[in-house]
């Protein structure tokens, strides 16, 4: 499957939550133990993950209990500033997963233009349609409910290698990015060193 | 665009504001009207009698004369939720409804539904989400072969999670025959998008409204003929109606306003 990293194209908008309506009815023959479907599908990926790892990342729970939150490592990618380094991210499922899209955040400092400082990730995937109807994002790709821990991870790692920086989430990282790209490489190889010390 | 937010606010001007950031004010608003929609209408309705269509339109006489040429033909209609969903809803509570009552087409949906699990990861989608939303309509056609009633099949379109796996996995459908024929369908679509872009951004996100591109695609993909009767505008009293595919006699019946569709029922 070919997984393009369409970054978000708009800065300062990605940090506004939108809260969702919590949907708790589901059919009760069609639920399996009392658990929404959604959960079921998390904990087969996990599972599976977990069997059968997938290179540039591995995936477990923050907490043991609860399946909707995950924390991922991301390694690096291979050939890129970033490489080396050991990225500790946060993925946080709705109960609507996988109609609706996690929002994933980003617990070791990295110094990105699409990673806002404070670690939310604003790529175009993790968007719901109609949550920018002004054409900001009409070109690239938006949530898809077939997206997987792994397609998300996937076009994460490929915006880690090709950043956007139309717009961007961290507007200075991006201007280091254009514009003084020796301090761009400083800083982030200083994250990269900072996440081998964590 | 400027200037259509806050028309019950008569008394404020419209003044554009610098401070204030235009296109979250009008997405708010939208997710607000989106949250009505969600809180008032059913996904699938009840049965109603014709007759609610001829009262919508009692002030209207370009659609009243219009819906009273339906009356001889049809006498019902179930209303669907305009979510962007409503013709693949309508069209899927509208396929179960005559499978319950033909068996074999039951049995023949089942074996189709079957092996387009196969085909969907040949185009590429993943595992493990593909599996979940195949599964579950499985679920479903199975529950129908044993208990098969019309409540059943209410219950089901009603249901959030089971209604919407359903939505997903016919947006999968019709993505899958977009682009296994890509060659032929390229020629139909607009703003110089390759077929695979279209599916990514018009067929398999939620909420999208079906065109007729989804709906050739559909019927095609599935087997199973739809005729959709036109209500709107256009000249004369008669409504214009169009099967899909043509030459495959209908067995579903849509009423199409601009923007929406509903359920038919034949007289």
């Amino acid at each position: 499957m070919k997984v393009r990293a369409a970054v978000r194209m708009r800065g300062g908008r990605c940090g506004t939550v939108i809260t969702q309506p919590r949907r708790s009815s589901i059919l009760p023959f069609f639920s399996t133990m009392g658990e929404p479907q959604s959960a079921l599908l998390l904990r087969k990926q996990l599972a599976e993950l977990n069997k059968n790892p997938v290179e540039g990342f591995s995936a477990g729970l923050i907490d043991d209990n609860d399946i909707f939150k995950w924390e991922v490592l991301i390694i690096g990618p291979p050939d890129t500033l970033y490489e080396g380094g050991f990225f500790k991210a946060h993925l946080i499922f709705p109960r609507e997963y996988p109609l609706r899209p996690p929002k994933m955040k980003f617990i070791t400092d990295i110094w990105h233009p699409n990673i806002e400082k404070n670690g939310d990730v604003c790529i175009s995937i993790l968007h719901e349609p109609g949550d920018d109807k002004w054409g900001y994002e009409k070109a690239s790709e938006r949530w898809l409910p077939v997206h997987t821990v792994e397609t998300i991870l996937i076009s994460v790692i490929s915006m880690l290698a090709d950043p956007n920086d139309e717009s961007p989430a961290n507007v200075d990282a991006a201007k280091d990015w254009r514009e003084d790209y020796n301090i761009f490489k400083k800083k982030v190889a200083r994250c990269v060193r900072r996440s081998q010390e964590e | 665009m400027e200037n259509n937010i806050n028309d019950d606010n008569a008394p404020k001007t419209c003044e554009y504001d610098p401070n204030v950031n235009q296109d979250e004010l009008i997405k708010a608003q939208e997710k607000q009207i989106a949250e009505e929609i969600k809180a008032n209408t059913a996904m699938v309705g009840s049965l109603d009698g014709l007759s609610s269509l001829e009262e919508e339109y009692s002030n209207d006489p370009v659609y009243s004369s219009k819906v009273k040429t339906l009356l001889p033909k049809f006498s019902n209609v179930r209303r669907t939720r305009p979510d962007g969903n409503c013709f693949l809803r309508g069209f899927i509570f509208a396929y179960l409804e005559y499978c319950i009552h033909h068996r074999d087409e039951l049995v023949r949906f089942k074996k189709y539904l079957e092996s387009s699990k196969e085909e969907l990861f040949e185009i590429g989608f993943p595992k493990f989400t593909t599996e979940d939303f195949h599964d579950m309509f499985m679920e479903v056609v199975s529950d129908l072969e044993g208990s098969g009633s019309i409540d059943r099949v209410e219950a089901v379109c009603n249901d959030a999670g089971t209604s919407d796996y359903l939505v997903v996995y016919l947006r999968l459908l019709i993505s899958a025959h977009l682009q296994k024929n890509a060659e032929f369908f390229s020629f139909f679509i607009e703003g110089g998008r390759t077929v695979e872009e279209f599916c990514k951004q018009e067929v398999e996100p939620m909420y999208r409204e079906c065109d007729h591109l989804h709906i050739v695609a559909l019927t095609a993909a599935v087997g199973v003929g739809v005729r959709v009767m036109y209500l709107d505008r256009g000249e004369g009293d008669a409504l214009v109606s169009h099967d899909f595919p043509e030459d495959k006699e209908p067995i579903i019946h849509l009423l199409y306003r601009p923007g929406h569709y509903d359920i038919l029922y034949k007289a």
